[in-house]
This record gives C-alpha cells, sequence and structure tokens, in this order.
C-alpha cells in the first residue's frame, strides 16, 4: 500500500511539473503566454488581468510577437532576457528553484508514509494486546474463538463505549 | 480626545502586564484574589480599547485632521460609511481593531465560562492577555493612531481607492474575527500543558471555539474573493496572492485540527498532533498578520507596509519556541494508548486528511516566501504566483475532494470488505459517469477530470449518508420528504452539519471548475455601433459617458447587452479616476445569472477614439458563493449541536 501511494504521488508531482494543470483549453495563444507572465509594474498580477497601462502595453506586446510568429518559449525567452525571472510567474524548475517544485510533493509522501507506518504499527499494537489479554485468561487461545460469552461481552463493551462516543 | 485615546491605550497595557502577573501569581499561590482581580483586568483592557476605538471611529468621522492617522487615511470628499471603515484602512486603526476583537475575545471567554471556577480556565485568560500585552505594547510604543501633526493640513490624503468598495466594510472585520479568534484554541492548548492538565473535556471547548472562528475566518475569505473579483477587475478571484495565501494557511490547518479532534475525542489518539496543530493554526494567524504589515512581499493587499515586520517575527518565534518546549516538556501528558483496529478506518481516513491538509498549507507557504528565500539564496529575484500554485496545489486539493468523499463512510474502528461495497460502489459508479459525461462536454485535462469524478462521487455519498439516515429513522419519525431532512439534522447536528459543509465544499468546487474550465474570453478596440461577441453574448459599443461621483471622475462605456439576440438592457464598464490619489481604477459591469456571469471591463479610450473592451463569461461562479453560504450553515448546525446536548444535560439533572 505505502509503495503504491509513493508511486501515485510521484506521479501526481510529475503530471504537476509536466501538465499545464488546470487551465482551460486556451483558443488564443497569446493568452497561453500572458497566463505565465507577471506585469512588470509594482502590482504583482499575472499579466493577463492586469489592466494597468504598463500591462497594456506588454499584452499588446505578447500579442504582436504571437502574431508575428514567434512561439511561447520564444516570447518567454525574451521577456526573461529583458525584465529577468522575475518576470515568470513561476520559476523554471531548475537550480535552487528546484527545491520549490520538489518539496511539497516530497512533504506529502514523507506524510504519507510516516501516517500509513503509524497506522500499521497501532494496528499491530492493538492486535497483540487483544492476543496477549486472551492468552492471558484462557491459556494461548484467545477468548474469542472459544468462549462466545466472553465475545458477546466484548462486543457489548465495544457497542457501550460507541455509543458513549456518540452521545458525547 | 487624542490624548485620551492614547492614555486609555497606555492603560491597557499596562492592565494586560496586570492580568498575566496577577493570573499567574493566584495560579502559583491558589489564591482566589489575584485570581478575580487577573480576570477583571481582562475586562478592563476590553472596555480601554473600545472606548479607544470609539474616540478613533469619531476623530475619522469628523475629519480631525490634526490626527495624522485621520489625515493619512480619510479625505473631505470620502462618503461616511468609508470613513469608519478607514479604521482598519490604515496600520495603526487595524492594529486597533486586532486588539479591540483579542479583548473581546477575552472577555467574551470570561463571560462563557463565569461559572467554573477552575483555576484552568484562568490560566487560558492569562495567556489571552499575554497575547494583549504585544499588541497593547505595539499600539503604546511602535505604531500609535493617537498621534498628533504639527499642523493640520485643509485637507487629507484620503483612502486607497480600491478599498473604497462596501464590501471593505465588512470583509476585514469578518476576517479578523476568524483569525484572531484562534487565540482561544491556542490559549487552552498553552494551558493543558502549563497546568498539566489530563482529561478530553477541554478538547470539546476547543473543537467549538475553533469551529467558530473557522467559520468567520472562512467566510472572510471568501468575501476577500468576492472584494477581489468586483474590485480588481480581473476576471477572476483568487490570484494566489501572498495575502490571500496568508488567510488560506490557518483555514486549512484549522480545518486538519477539526478533523484529527474527532479521532482524539473517539480514541484518545493524536494528542500531541492536535496540539501541535493548534498552536501552528495561531502561529500562521500572526504570520498573516506579519505578511501584511512587513512589506517583504509584494501585494495587492499590502496596504500597510511599515517596519513592525521584526516585531511580529518575534512574536512568532518567542510563542512557537515557548509552545514547543511545553509540548516536549509535557510530552508525557500527551501519550496516547495509540490502538487501532484497521488502516481501512475513519480513524486512518482522518490521518491522511491531515497530511494532505498539512501537505497543502506547506506548499502554500513554501511558494509564498519562496521568492524571498531564493533571492536570499540565489541573489536573483523570482515570482513564485498563479502558475505555481495552480500545478502544485490543485493535485493535492483533489486528492482531498477523494477523501472528502470516502471519510465520512468509512466506519469507525474497522471498514469490512462489505462496508466498503455497500458505501462505495455506487458513488464511484456516478463519479465515472460524471466524468464520461464531461469529457465530450468540453473537458480536457486529467484534473478538470478527475475534479468531476470527484465532485459527483462526494455528492453522492452525502445524498447517501442522508437517505440512509432518513430511512432508519422512517419507522420513530413521522416527518416525511424535505421535513425528514430537517428532522435528521436535527437528530445528530454536528454529523449533518458536517456533511453539510462538504455539500458546501463540493458546490464551491464546482463553481472553480466551471468559472476555470469553462471560461470564456473575448476583447477588442470598438468603435460607436461596432459590436463584440462573446459565447451568446453580443455587445455593441453606444458610445462613452463622463460621470462625476462624490469622490471621482469616471469615465464610462455605455454597451447594449443582447443574448441571442435579445436584449438584456445596457451595461456600463467605467474607469474611475479619484481626485485625491490621480489613480485610474477599473469599474466593472458584471451581469450575474445562476448559471454564468457575465464580466466586463473597460481598458481605457484609446488615441484613435476606439474604445478597448474586455469581457468574459465566467460559468458558475455564483455556485462559489452559494457554497459558502452552505458551509457556514453547516458549521452553524454543527455548533448548535452543544446546545442540545446541554437541555439534556440539564434535564438528566
Amino acid at each position: 500500500m505505502i509503495r503504491a501511494l509513493a508511486l501515485a504521488l510521484a506521479v501526481a508531482a510529475l503530471a504537476a511539473l509536466a501538465a499545464p494543470a488546470w487551465a482551460a483549453p486556451l483558443k488564443d495563444p497569446s493568452r497561453a503566454v500572458t497566463d505565465g507572465i507577471i506585469c512588470p509594474c509594482s502590482c504583482g498580477e499575472i499579466l493577463t488581468g492586469c489592466t494597468c497601462e504598463t500591462g497594456k502595453a506588454m499584452k499588446a506586446y505578447v500579442d504582436r510577437e504571437v502574431k508575428g510568429g514567434k512561439s511561447k518559449d520564444q516570447v518567454e525567452a525574451a521577456l526573461v532576457s529583458q525584465y529577468g525571472e522575475v518576470i515568470l510567474g513561476a520559476p523554471k524548475a531548475q537550480g535552487f528553484n528546484l527545491v520549490v517544485w520538489i518539496a511539497p510533493f516530497v512533504v506529502t509522501v514523507a506524510g504519507f508514509l510516516v501516517a500509513s507506518l503509524a497506522l500499521v504499527r497501532w494496528t499491530r499494537r492493538r492486535s497483540g494486546a487483544a492476543v496477549s489479554a486472551g492468552a492471558a485468561a484462557h491459556g494461548s487461545e484467545s477468548p474469542f474463538r472459544t468462549d462466545p460469552d466472553a465475545r458477546l461481552a466484548a462486543l457489548r463493551a465495544r457497542a457501550e463505549e460507541e455509543l458513549r462516543g456518540l452521545r458525547e | 480626545m487624542s490624548e485620551i485615546g492614547r492614555l486609555a491605550v497606555i492603560l491597557a497595557f499596562i492592565a494586560s502586564c496586570y492580568a498575566v502577573v496577577s493570573i499567574a501569581w493566584g495560579l502559583r499561590t491558589s489564591m482566589a484574589g489575584p485570581l478575580r482581580s487577573g480576570r477583571r483586568a481582562v475586562w478592563v483592557v476590553c472596555g480601554l480599547t473600545l472606548l479607544a476605538t470609539v474616540i478613533l471611529v469619531q476623530a475619522l468621522t469628523s475629519l480631525d485632521f490634526r490626527w495624522r492617522y485621520v489625515a493619512e487615511h480619510t479625505s473631505r470628499d470620502l462618503p461616511m460609511m468609508y470613513r469608519v471603515s478607514s479604521l482598519w484602512a490604515g496600520q495603526e486603526g487595524s492594529l486597533l481593531l486586532w486588539l479591540l476583537i483579542l479583548s473581546s475575545y477575552g472577555a467574551a471567554f470570561l463571560w462563557a465560562y463565569r461559572k467554573r471556577l477552575d483555576p484552568f480556565y484562568d490560566a487560558v485568560a492569562m495567556v489571552v492577555a499575554a497575547v494583549m500585552v504585544f499588541f497593547t505594547g505595539l499600539l503604546t510604543f511602535v505604531s500609535s493612531p493617537f498621534r498628533i501633526l504639527a499642523t493640520a493640513p485643509a485637507d487629507g490624503n484620503g483612502l486607497n481607492p480600491l478599498l473604497q468598495d462596501p464590501g471593505m466594510m465588512i470583509h476585514p472585520p469578518i476576517l479578523y474575527t476568524g483569525y484572531v479568534g484562534f487565540i482561544i484554541p491556542f490559549a487552552f492548548g498553552i494551558a493543558v500543558l502549563l497546568m498539566n492538565r489530563t482529561g478530553t473535556r477541554w478538547i470539546e471547548e476547543v473543537r467549538r471555539w475553533t469551529l467558530f472562528n473557522w467559520m468567520f475566518l472562512g467566510t472572510g475569505i471568501l468575501m476577500g474573493a468576492r472584494w477581489a473579483y468586483i474590485e480588481l477587475g480581473w476576471g477572476g478571484y483568487w490570484g494566489w496572492d501572498p495575502v490571500e495565501n496568508a488567510s488560506l494557511m490557518p483555514w486549512l490547518v484549522g480545518t486538519a485540527f477539526l478533523h484529527s479532534v474527532m479521532v482524539e475525542q473517539r480514541r484518545g489518539m493524536l494528542k500531541t498532533w492536535n496540539v501541535a496543530l493548534i498552536v501552528l493554526t495561531f502561529e500562521l494567524s500572526i504570520f498573516g498578520t506579519f505578511l501584511t504589515r512587513s512589506g517583504v512581499l509584494t501585494s495587492v493587499h499590502s496596504f500597510t507596509e511599515s517596519n513592525i515586520g521584526p516585531w511580529f517575527m518575534g512574536f512568532i518565534l518567542i510563542s512557537s519556541t515557548i509552545a514547543a518546549a511545553l509540548i516536549l516538556y509535557r510530552k508525557a501528558l500527551l501519550e496516547s494508548e495509540n490502538r487501532l483496529d484497521a488502516v481501512v478506518s475513519r480513524e486512518g481516513s482522518f490521518l491522511f486528511n491531515n497530511v494532505l491538509f498539512v501537505a497543502l498549507a506547506f506548499a502554500t507557504f513554501l511558494g509564498t516566501v519562496f521568492p524571498v528565500v531564493s533571492e536570499a539564496v540565489t541573489g536573483s529575484k523570482i515570482s513564485v504566483s498563479a502558475p505555481f500554485f495552480n500545478r502544485v496545489n490543485v493535485p493535492i486539493a483533489l486528492a482531498l475532494l477523494l477523501l472528502t468523499g470516502a471519510g465520512p463512510v468509512l466506519s469507525w474502528r474497522r471498514a469490512t470488505a462489505s462496508v466498503l461495497k455497500r458505501n462505495f460502489l455506487i458513488p464511484a459508479f456516478v463519479g465515472l459517469l460524471a466524468a464520461v459525461i464531461g469529457i465530450p462536454l468540453g473537458l480536457h485535462g486529467v484534473y478538470p477530470v478527475l475534479c468531476v469524478f470527484g465532485v459527483a462521487f462526494v455528492a453522492s455519498t452525502i445524498v447517501m449518508e442522508f437517505a440512509r439516515g432518513i430511512q432508519a429513522r422512517k419507522d420513530v419519525s413521522e416527518a416525511r420528504g424535505a421535513m425528514s431532512v430537517v428532522s435528521l439534522v436535527q437528530k445528530n447536528k454536528r454529523r449533518y452539519g458536517g456533511y453539510i459543509v462538504h455539500a458546501g465544499m463540493v458546490v464551491i468546487f464546482v463553481g472553480v471548475l466551471g468559472s476555470t474550465v469553462f471560461q470564456k474570453e473575448s476583447h477588442g478596440p470598438l468603435r460607436v455601433g461596432e459590436k463584440l461577441a462573446i459565447g451568446p453574448y453580443a455587445l455593441t459599443l453606444r458610445g462613452v459617458e463622463e460621470k462625476q461621483v462624490t469622490n471621482a471622475q469616471q469615465t464610462r462605456a455605455v454597451l447594449d447587452v443582447s443574448r441571442g439576440g435579445k436584449s438584456l438592457g445596457q451595461a456600463r464598464p467605467a474607469k474611475a479616476m479619484y481626485f485625491k490619489s490621480q489613480q485610474p481604477m477599473t469599474e466593472i459591469a458584471l451581469r450575474q445569472t445562476s448559471a454564468e456571469d457575465l464580466y466586463m471591463i473597460l481598458g481605457g479610450v484609446n488615441d484613435d477614439g476606439s474604445v478597448s473592451i474586455q469581457a468574459y463569461i465566467n460559468p458558475l461562479v455564483s455556485f462559489i458563493w452559494v457554497g459558502g453560504l452552505i458551509m457556514a450553515l453547516g458549521t452553524i448546525i454543527a455548533l448548535t449541536d452543544r446546545m442540545r446536548l446541554r437541555r439534556e444535560e440539564k434535564l438528566g439533572g
């Protein structure tokens, strides 16, 4: 189960890095660029939604470049060379900035592993306690197998406990 | 009057210090006098803060420009309601509001537990008073709203135009009520550790306080999203702005706590984890306040940049260190039996749900602070914005959505194969069916399809839970139809309140999915008589008009709006030039229906006389706001459960 979880999260991490994720299939190729660019004025907003004069001028520039036949990567590269990487809405997954892309998934996978291990351990502890309680009362066999009264009493106690929980 | 306000804050600082010392002395010596005196001092702080706030509001509404705060945040042309809301438009005023809500929580806490003579509750009050020392200290020594200018200006600077929105009258106070309220669960957690308190009664108290604050914070976040949608004019409602993220983080961790606390109540497990979550929720609330004021990150919400960031960082470091040290010191107190019957159980699902909530909060935190970290390490500036969060947070959020459906229908202790089959088969089938139907309707990509599956899956599990509950009560209840649902909810408000909250969350997911995946956009320059087509709508420019409102000059585009050839009247998106700030602000025009919003923006009037119009069709946005209301309703229902129990306790003697 743990391996399956780790694998599922690794796939999610790769999908996150590779896919454009949530965005709608874009008919407007300019928007594919402006959705990933920050307006160079101090507002810090994504260019698509920015309504300031700087934003409008930059959107017009992107539009011209895309209509002129440049690809998304080419337009982005031109903007990065002019303004620096700060113009990109998300850092490239390289060098130190790889940390921000990887760490959330590492934490998630680690959290799942720890939680899974804890659950397995706590479950074993429970069954170990039941076995030893049975052994103490009836020799080596569990009371639940040999004594129907003991089983009934245990089930009653559990039902009482759960009802108490519901009342609280 | 400013002297009285300043004196009130100074006295509040002294009273806070006195409350801490007096209660600590009373707890140490077990003397009732100092405890009583300390509790009264908390009331005094609340009264003095209220007095200071009233004085400041009076100065703001009467436009007394001798006051620096009034001159900086109001002007003669500012409408009366915004003069009042300018109380929280600047740093000093918003800190005073923080303190007012904080001290009100302190007073409310003392009132709620006035009949409990247990010193444990005094310890809780002491922790609240200690936090009040910090805020009264800031207002006294660092950031006072009661400073007087040497020469009063003829007029003030005015209020930031972005804040001149009716939503600003209620959004910040509601958000603050949520943020600040986490002080009570935090104080309970610290008091438990300080007093070496065993037992689980306190955890039920904390759950209720947390639920109350969580509801306000969630409502405040959605109101902020609504404000951004209307006021910022970019067609969206959530931009993963640092300050938006700051409010989301404590909400996420608080949500994790509200789930894991159930495991502690039922099974006496996860005690350390729960205390850690309480502490983290409070620290993240303070971190959010730090972010809005420190100026370390660029944000459209950072209205109040200043030099008080280090004070907040210091407070976070000190309070979290004390909390961590106490958790370690009282390790034995928090030890649990930690025994489970089976991995596949509700307990197990809550543990994974906690991992995902905390991971989501961590991803949000890391993305928010990473520009600062990266610059410190590499020396070059980067941005971490929506493109990052949409890629990283969306898969985690979708996993959470699926668990939202799975968790409640797994049995406590052990979910057998027959239970799994009975509870999951139909929802999984409905989910798959919805996803299969959705693909030819325009769903593209893994995440939207997964989201549709998750939404249908969770909705089915909720409907099935209600149906089973009604069926089970059929023989004992006479209620039929809609009344049977009401009767069922009344019988177990906590459980079904929780399901209603989940239903609200599902509705929000539908709104987010619809408005993101199916959004349509169109833009272009229009001359009078020309049309802009978007989906079934057509916008025809009829002209441009100028209009003066109270404190701004508006340039409006007059658009005839039609849908499928049928006229829907006129819309007037505008650019407003505020006289004081001389900033052009976007005033959108919005045509809302339950199915979709037509969102219109005036880009500006071009040199050649044409008018730039941008329009969006945002489907299902209304679901987001309705989902928020449903969540709030579910929370209120869950909160009222305690009242029934109290009545039953009283009747039972």
